[in-house]
């Protein structure tokens, strides 16, 4: 029992951090006056899969590095750490559902190919074939999107989407357009109830939620270290170093949450739906508490477009909302007769 | 990173699963008083007689020198069987053994260890002052050598089961001239000392409820042969007691919270049914707790892992500042979830005495306030 990475994961963390901090700093997310500055991170898909961070969990035999859903939580750990585009969780849940079925587009996948995320703005119905209205993120520049419903998840062609609307997004850095499915077909259907893409969706939006609930953490106590006023560092007062306290706590929980349901993921257990739910619960419940207490933190500089702080909140509302909110996971929680102990 | 116990580790869970079924009182634990004090020695004795007493003892001691990892099993089981808290024996097993362990003479060990670890005594813990609380440092009640005795002068408070204990460790100022963290002594105290007095002080969860006390010294006498450590250094001595309180003696606490919760839901379900829970604010609520409680096993697990690789630190008091706080939203969900008859006091009383009480976790054992400047200060590496 060891809930701490091991050496060659803690290498897998390192590396990518480094490539990240390099490659995707946040500061490439700061808008300009015109606001949408097109998707920042076109340019790292290739970058990552050259480096095979696409395909973490994907088997060998199809591709992929062969590791599990533990190496993938700890990936999207960072990808939230350096705000990476949504379109990762895209290009990770594609390449599961085509691993066996489709080697040319895997291919194409691990080495960059962008994905694009559909997800339900209001009521759909699935089954053999899809229909209802959809937000399509990062999806403008990709020939698939990965459609993510309470009953499944689906890969469709990005042309299969009609009435396709370009829309401005609260999350300046993520390009958001409208679509709807009238009865299509998807080319890869992975039931929720039978199949685990829909855990692993949840999962790693937990993680990338850690990811963002550390980072926030860690901007505010670096301000809070350096900022004075009253002649003192404001970290020294404790209604601010209590607000970074409870940053500190809320990563924490979340983190510590998130390592438990990876590895139970990875064992295949049963539970494994339950831990993922609860992961993104207190994950997501962190990321929206840590973003807005790091604006605070800052001051009236939090509220500028150029502190970054801004950032984080507005893409923990995307990650919230996408494979069900913290409304839509409560109630599963609460759904569940015997809770795991 | 995994989650795989050793076969070693899975035989250790079933033996103790089949001695705690058998072993565990079936009879409620009385809630105060000598009958309370009476129960909790019995379980304790049992414990011992059974050799699950102390499982993370050294096994010098007469523990069975067990790991981080059996010991979370143990508590683990010891919280499925539905154990009893044992709280008036928290300070002597938790606090007063540990720091005798560690800095205890030879004496001092022979004498007091076997009998905490048999469940023939009760501890009670002399750290607070009418006018030191959080600032633990500042403490006054006196202690002058005389010979070779120390003559204590002053007096203590919010001392827990101080009238049901044999014993208190005692923090007394033996050196007012030097600076308020120095000049301080740890001593075993006997608290049927001549000179003792005490005042009963009610708690506010049921009229009567006597839990704590005040506590005063009139010269009493007390062997110098009773310092644990150096005279002076008790500060030091203190504080590796409550790292260890803040560490990983609350672990199984963290875990009956969890069965606590369950009940709640079951009665949540009877009462709105399946269905309204759902999307019910009540319900939501009690989904995140119910995340967070699941949080809280991973968040155990990860101290485990910490203290097997020699990591341990300050994390600790994040675990537990987050977890009175837990309790004190499971506690306090349980009057929403019983509805309008939560106003009653039964007598049998499952929810509404443990919620008032639940007042109290943020505040014992270092409040919440304290608990994140200590976060803040040593986690976060923020200013003083």
């Amino acid at each position: 029992m060891d809930l701490l990475p091991t050496d060659e994961q803690q290498q897998i963390i390192d590396t990518l951090r480094s490539i990240l901090l390099d490659a995707a700093p946040v500061e490439r997310l700061r808008p300009d006056r015109h606001g949408q500055v097109g998707n920042p991170d076109a340019a790292l898909w290739p970058k990552l899969g050259e480096f095979g961070f696409l395909g973490l969990g994907i088997p060998e035999e199809h591709g992929g590095i062969g590791l599990t859903a533990i190496e993938e939580a700890l990936a999207f750990r960072e990808f939230g750490r350096a705000l990476v585009s949504p379109g990762i969780l895209g290009i990770t849940l594609g390449s599961h559902l085509v691993a066996g079925h489709n080697s040319s587009l895997l291919t194409a996948i691990l080495g960059g190919e962008p994905i694009g995320i559909a997800s339900p703005r209001g009521p759909t119905t699935s089954g053999t074939k899809v229909s209802g209205p959809f937000h399509l993120l990062d999806a403008a520049d990709a020939h698939h999107v990965v459609v993510i419903l309470p009953e499944g998840i689906g890969l469709v062609e990005r042309s299969a989407f009609t009435n396709v609307e370009d829309r401005m997004s609260m999350d300046s850095n993520t390009i958001l357009q409208r679509g709807t499915l009238d009865l299509v077909a998807p080319l890869y259907w992975s039931p929720a109830e039978s199949e685990m893409v829909h855990a692993r969706a949840t999962l790693l939006l937990a993680a990338y939620a850690v990811g963002m609930a550390e980072a926030a953490l860690a901007m505010a106590v670096d301000y809070a270290k350096v900022r004075e006023q009253f002649g003192k560092p404001i970290g020294s007062f404790q209604a601010v170093k209590h607000k970074c306290a409870d940053m500190a706590i809320a990563a924490e929980v979340a983190s510590c949450q998130v390592a438990f349901a990876s590895i139970i993921f990875a064992k295949g257990e049963r539970d494994a739906v339950y831990q993922a739910h609860a992961a993104k619960i207190v994950a997501v419940d962190a990321a929206l508490k840590n973003a807005a207490q790091n604006i605070q933190v800052h001051g009236a500089f939090g509220f500028t477009a150029e502190a970054d702080a801004h950032i984080y909140i507005k893409r923990s509302h995307v990650v919230d909302f996408l494979a069900g909110d913290l409304r839509e996971q409560r109630a599963s929680l609460i759904r569940t007769t015997t809770p795991p102990n | 990173m995994n989650l795989d116990f050793t076969p070693e580790d899975e035989l250790f869970r079933a033996e103790a699963r089949d001695w705690l079924n058998e072993n565990v009182p079936r009879t409620q634990r009385p809630p105060e008083d000598q009958a309370m004090r009476e129960f909790d020695l019995a379980w304790q004795r049992r414990q011992f007689d059974g050799g699950w007493a102390g499982v993370s003892w050294p096994v010098e001691y007469g523990g069975r020198g067990l790991s981080l990892t059996e010991q979370l099993i143990w508590y683990e089981e010891y919280a499925r069987a539905g154990g009893p808290s044992s709280e008036l024996l928290f300070v002597g097993c938790n606090h007063a053994a540990p720091t005798i362990m560690a800095r205890g003479t030879q004496a001092q060990k022979d004498y007091h260890l076997p009998r905490i670890l048999r469940g023939e005594v009760a501890w009670c813990q002399g750290f607070s002052e009418p006018n030191n609380g959080s600032d633990l440092g500042g403490l006054r009640c006196r202690a002058e050598i005389d010979g070779d005795h120390l003559v204590v002068n002053g007096s203590k408070i919010w001392t827990s089961g101080a009238h049901l204990a044999d014993w208190q460790e005692l923090l007394v100022r033996t050196d007012p001239s030097s600076p308020k963290h120095k000049g301080i002594s740890w001593v075993i105290c006997d608290m049927r000392s001549p000179g003792i007095e005490l005042r009963p002080i009610l708690i506010m969860t049921a009229p009567g409820h006597h839990h704590f006390n005040q506590v005063f010294y009139n010269d009493v006498r007390i062997p110098l042969s009773n310092v644990v450590g150096e005279v002076n250094d008790g500060w030091n001595v203190a504080m590796s007691t409550l790292g260890f309180e803040r560490g990983t003696a609350s672990m199984s606490e963290q875990i009956r919270y969890g069965a606590i919760l369950e009940k709640l839901i079951e009665i949540a379900r009877e009462r709105f049914g399946k269905q309204v829970l759902e999307y019910d604010e009540i319900g939501a609520r009690l989904a995140q707790l119910r995340a967070e409680t699941q949080a809280v096993r991973a968040m155990t697990y990860t101290t485990a892992s910490r203290v097997a690789r020699g990591l341990l630190g300050s994390e600790a008091s994040i675990t537990r500042a987050f977890v009175s706080q837990l309790q004190q939203r499971i506690r306090r969900i349980a009057v929403d979830v019983l509805g309008p008859d939560s106003i009653e006091l039964p007598d049998v009383d499952p929810w509404i005495r443990p919620y008032l009480r639940s007042y109290s976790n943020t505040i014992a054992a270092g409040t919440s306030e304290i608990q994140r400047n200590i976060i803040g200060e040593r986690v976060l590496g923020l200013p003083r």
